[in-house]
């Protein structure tokens, strides 16, 4: 009966009843895309000549690009001058001043989750009291930080703060033009957070997003610069497995990671933006454009992501294995339910000697949803040695949705070893039979069955992610079978 | 200013003022010319074809369509010349086309009862002639582009529950060189338990820098077998474009194989439809390329009912500069359940320079299915080659046992024992003339 608890529950968060449409039209920029707007974004943030010229670049360039059709995703067109490109974070005076006012049944999700009480005020946007202060809490995380010679803090500060490192690098990886939501990012991004680990620094923490202050409202252009000089190390969270909420339909995110020789990269994310009612009506349009570069010798990157939300998902989370030796991995599972569209996967390029890259990606769908993997492997002509696994298993839940596999293989080198490797199935009955006959109910059996499934990539995650991350699996399952 | 490719084509359509076509043929023609108008030839920017860019591969002038040639033949075909002496042991039934014409007397094909054939300009005129070309244009501007021009082609049928027994053999000679253009189109339709076995060589013969586009349709009635076995071998500047759709009736069952040997560029394209529960196809395939050679294999698989199954396993072998692609797709529609749709890439690059392209999708709409693919890309196993070096085996010995080893895995599908020796003696052949190559360089 905890089960059929957590389907009701799970019933009405999926409805995302809590209404959160106070009046701050005075702090938003002017509806629709100009120059004028960026400017608007650009003197908000205090942000030198250079940045609002960087901007005007994309966006000029923007003008000219046509919007990508070839992800297997439908949503009606997007009509990118009736939006707001820029509003300022809210106040205090406008969010909840303590837990009691935020709707209880968001409350009990982030229990069944195992949220603890500091951060579920951070998500649901309650203003920080004197009393429970996450700032003290950020504060000494930032002083540990600060002792280990990393910089970590929102990019409209470092741009201000650290203008050299962010003109070197960012752009480098996702170059301003390099598609349509990347180009749009360039021109009108909001924020989001800058991370440089100084040579041989292993990084002592987890970063995460959670702990980085003035974190409210970026979420619509995100843009993350993640730079690891030579020998350091580094290990990001991004997103939470509570289910979040914003008004924006659109969002397009550029991520950027450069690994220097030896540096090693770990991104995790868990995206649970909202998906959309049981109708498909609503839900979060995510294009996001993420990339990192392995630019010396042995360096490695490593994305894991867990993706449940969203009505539309375009996300292809790539390595440039630029440098010797170097390692990309991808770790996914994409979930998809009702008529969430997932069209998901990576890139591995390889261009130096001896590169490895290895794939492992995990879809499922259940309801009426659509869940594509879409990847490359490409071996350049002086990858001598590379190598590359990919696995990309989808498991099927019902009759009416779909699972999609487009990989792209290329070689052009005879001493690489590609290896791929595809299955497409359904969740065995007779495990289903096994596990019920031993006093499981349907929905927890299926819980437990697609844990299994996704074991490789749940394995992957950082500790207290890993946790939230399984029973997020269930609970974005629930109401799929029976 | 020259004239684009695809108006010299276009030209070339006006040119051939069409004589005693139907009426719904000359309507097709039309349609199928403003298709390609509008598509023109498909570059790399077109997804099926980003890695064959037949437009770039094209001469960029002076095509003309390939005239009808009634002279002597070079040398003969079943006998002898280069690929002509492949199914020479295999007792058969010949059907030679030259220069995209059926000639009736070339050929010696002494038909069982129950078993017709016609060529095209003839059955076109037969009424209901029409629903056996069921290609649809708009898919794909080379097909269009044949549906324009075709001339002639092969119309071969099997009455319901006949069996054609001996392997009925086309080939197809090319001997008119230049950039000439032929575009056949042929129709195999076997009626209800209806049985037949077709060879297909594909040659030059003084040819060279030519296109060949073929189009076949193959239909297939309940409980049909067709077995289909193709030898690839054009001269080394043509251009091989084939598409062959196929319809499946309940328990049918389709082998397919193709050998891919010759031509500058070439791509044989499978488009299977399951139309009746049961049935069954193999889509199988081997390219064995050098030079700047690329060789394209595609399969296209619609699983449009429950219980059919597919499998699609192509071997490449690349050499020099060749470059090889596998596409495939296999499509599981709406309640298409206990489909089996396999897919399988394995790739050997010989030298430096080869390269190896491979996209095996799948896209699946009902859940009570298995399907899988598999792509694998990479160089001869250097231990195996030390063990057979070790025991006294030459390296060329050794490498040509190592690559008919790997090939040998799809040969061995091939359900016919002299077809299987004499593909595999093709590949010998190939090889010989690779490790000539190599010892010279060396």
């Amino acid at each position: 009966m905890a089960v059929r608890e957590t389907v009701e529950t799970v019933d009405e968060v999926g409805k995302y009843k809590y209404g959160f449409f106070t009046d701050i039209e005075s702090e938003k920029a002017p509806k629709g895309l100009n120059e004028d707007t960026i400017r608007f974004i650009s003197a908000k943030k205090d942000e030198p000549e250079w940045m609002l010229e960087w901007r005007l670049d994309a966006y000029r360039r923007w003008l000219t690009m046509q919007e990508p059709s070839w992800a297997k995703v439908n949503y009606p067109k997007i009509d990118f001058q009736d939006a707001y490109y820029y509003s300022a974070p809210k106040s205090d005076e406008d969010r909840p001043k303590s837990l009691d006012e935020v709707d209880p049944k968001l409350l009990e999700t982030y229990e069944k989750l195992g949220i603890p009480l500091s951060e579920q005020k951070m998500l649901a946007g309650v203003a920080v009291d004197a009393v429970f202060d996450s700032v003290s809490v950020a504060t000494t995380f930032k002083g540990k930080l600060k002792e280990a010679g990393v910089i970590f803090c929102p990019m409209s500060e470092a741009i201000r703060d650290y203008p050299d490192l962010v003109r070197k690098y960012l752009g480098s990886v996702v170059p301003v033009s390099d598609n349509f939501y990347a180009t749009l990012n360039s021109a009108v991004f909001s924020d989001g957070s800058f991370v440089y680990i100084p040579k041989g620094v292993r990084c002592p923490m987890e970063l995460s997003t959670y702990f980085r202050i003035n974190e409210a409202q970026t979420g619509q252009f995100e843009r993350t610069l993640i730079v690891a000089d030579e020998g350091s190390y580094v290990s990001y969270l991004e997103g939470c497995t509570a289910p979040m909420r914003d008004e924006n339909q659109v969002h397009a995110a550029v991520v950027e990671l450069v690994a220097l020789e030896g540096a090693e990269i770990k991104y995790s994310t868990v995206q649970n933006w909202y998906p959309g009612d049981e109708n498909g009506k609503g839900g979060i349009y995510n294009f996001v454009t993420k990339r990192g570069d392995c630019r010396g010798a042995d360096s490695k990157i490593s994305w894991t992501q867990v993706e449940t939300g969203s009505a539309v998902t375009w996300k292809y989370p790539s390595c440039i294995l630029r440098g010797d030796n170097s390692v990309g991995e991808f770790y996914s599972i994409a979930i998809s339910n009702n008529y969430q569209q997932v069209d998901s996967g990576t890139k591995m390029i390889h261009l130096g000697k001896n590169t490895s890259s290895r794939i492992i990606s995990k879809g499922i769908s259940a309801g009426k949803s659509s869940n594509t993997y879409r990847g490359l492997v490409s071996v350049h002509k002086k990858a001598e040695d590379a190598r590359n696994f990919t696995q990309c298993d989808s498991l099927l839940v019902g009759d009416k949705c779909s699972a999609h596999t487009v990989p792209y293989i290329e070689s052009k080198n005879p001493s690489a070893v590609l290896e791929h490797e595809a299955t497409t199935s359904k969740i065995s009955e007779d495990q289903l039979f096994y596990c019920m006959q031993r006093g499981l109910g349907e929905e927890e059996a299926v819980a437990l069955l697609v844990n299994g499934f996704c074991r490789d990539v749940l394995q992957q995650l950082p500790m207290e992610f890993a946790v939230e991350a399984q029973k997020l699996v269930g609970i974005s399952l629930e109401g799929s079978v029976g | 200013m020259t004239a684009s490719i695809e108006e010299q084509y276009l030209e070339a359509f006006s040119a051939l003022a069409p004589q005693g076509d139907p009426a719904w043929l000359l309507a097709r023609r039309r349609m199928a010319r403003d298709i390609f108008a509008a598509a023109g030839f498909p570059h790399r920017r077109v997804e099926a074809w980003r890695y064959t860019d037949l437009r770039r591969a094209l001469a960029k002038e002076g095509y003309v369509p390939a005239q009808r040639y009634d002279g002597p033949l070079a040398y003969d075909v079943e006998t002898v010349g280069p690929g002509a002496a492949a199914f020479g042991d295999v007792e058969r039934h010949m059907l030679v086309c030259v220069n995209g014409f059926f000639r009736p007397d070339l050929s010696s094909a002494d038909l069982p009862d129950g078993v017709s054939i016609k060529p095209l300009s003839e059955a076109v005129k037969e009424t209901g002639f029409e629903d056996f070309l069921t290609t649809d244009d708009n898919l794909h501007p080379v097909n269009a582009l044949n549906s324009a021009l075709m001339q002639d082609g092969l119309v071969i049928r099997v009455e319901a529950g006949k069996d054609a027994g001996k392997p009925l053999h086309m080939v197809h000679v090319t001997t008119s060189a230049g950039a000439s253009a032929a575009h056949m189109r042929h129709v195999i339709a076997l009626e209800e338990d209806a049985k037949l076995c077709l060879l297909e060589t594909h040659l030059g013969q003084g040819g060279a820098g030519y296109l060949a586009n073929h189009v076949t349709e193959t239909h297939l009635g309940e409980g049909a077998a067709l077995t289909h076995i193709k030898l690839q071998d054009e001269a080394k500047d043509a251009l091989h474009v084939a598409a062959n759709n196929l319809r499946l009736a309940a328990n049918a069952k389709y082998y397919g194989f193709v050998l891919a040997l010759g031509a500058r560029l070439s791509r044989h394209e499978t488009d299977a439809v399951f139309k009746g529960e049961g049935a069954h196809a193999d889509m199988h395939g081997a390219l064995a390329l050098r030079g700047k050679q690329l060789g394209d294999i595609s399969t296209y698989v619609d699983h449009a009912v429950p219980g059919c199954s597919s499998n699609a396993h192509v071997k490449s072998v690349l050499d020099e500069e060749a470059t090889g692609v596998f596409q495939g797709r296999v499509l599981v529609a709406k309640d298409a359940q206990k489909t089996d749709g396999r897919q399988l890439s394995n790739a050997l690059l010989l030298s430096r320079d080869a390269g190896m392209n491979a996209k095996p999708e799948l896209e699946i709409y009902a859940d009570d299915v298995q399907c899988a693919h598999g792509s694998t890309i990479g160089e001869l196993d250097g231990t195996a080659l030390f063990y057979l070096r070790s025991r006294g085996i030459d390296e060329a010995t050794a490498r040509s046992l190592l690559i008919r080893a790997f090939l040998d895995e799809v040969l061995e599908t091939i359900p016919l024992d002299g077809v299987k020796q004499d593909i595999g003696s093709q590949i010998d052949v190939w090889f010989r003339a690779s490790a000539l190559a190599g010892s010279e360089t060396r």
